[in-house]
């Protein structure tokens, strides 16, 4: 019954790791956003799935906060690209 | 026994996400697929959840994270692609080679 929220969570971090490569490697500034927005959902998908596995309730608060603060990093850094970022 | 079906179909969802990020070689068509799967995965693996946990105090904060999730990644995707084309960013593939990267 627990082996698949442990195989879920073995997922959630190899996809982790593969956006992290597509970040390194990535050729443009998008490329980089793009896979930092893919690494935010998994880290809400990886802190809601350890709540219910260690039935506790308060890490869901902290999926929603960390999902607040992932929206707005991405927002906060399209505008800053679109608006030149450090060239001009 | 449902909730093993929504968890499998999202596992499924998010290596074929991770998939067509390196499969695609023009940046439009990866933002695409890795948009759109993964926002499913994200719902399909909520609901999951939210069925296994039955109905107790867990039940409104996933579906208040399902929401959330379901108002937000697409916006986020979307200012992506408005922020690559305002820039300038080629649209063919062919174009897409001779571009010079920032």
């Amino acid at each position: 019954m627990n082996m698949f929220f442990e195989i879920t969570m073995a997922i959630l971090l190899v996809a982790m790791f593969f956006s992290m490569v597509r970040m390194i490697l990535g050729p443009t500034v998008w490329d980089r956003l793009l896979s930092l927005n893919l690494i935010s959902a998994k880290i809400i998908l990886l802190i809601a799935v350890y709540a219910v596995y260690m039935e506790n309730q308060m890490l869901l608060d902290v999926a929603l906060s960390a999902g607040i603060v992932g929206f707005l990093t991405i927002t906060l850094f399209a505008k800053f690209i679109l608006a030149g970022g450090r060239q001009k | 026994m449902i909730w093993k079906i929504f968890m499998v179909v999202s596992w499924m969802y998010i290596i074929f996400g991770v998939l067509g990020i390196f499969r695609f070689n023009n940046l439009y068509s990866r933002l695409l697929t890795s948009s759109k799967i993964d926002t499913v995965a994200a719902i399909a693996m909520l609901i999951a959840l939210t069925i296994y946990s039955g109905f107790s105090a867990y039940t409104v904060k996933l579906l208040l994270l399902l929401f959330f999730l379901i108002l937000t990644n697409p916006i986020s995707s979307h200012i992506i692609v408005r922020s690559a084309y305002l820039n300038g960013m080629p649209i063919n593939e062919k174009e897409d080679k001779q571009w010079k990267w920032r």
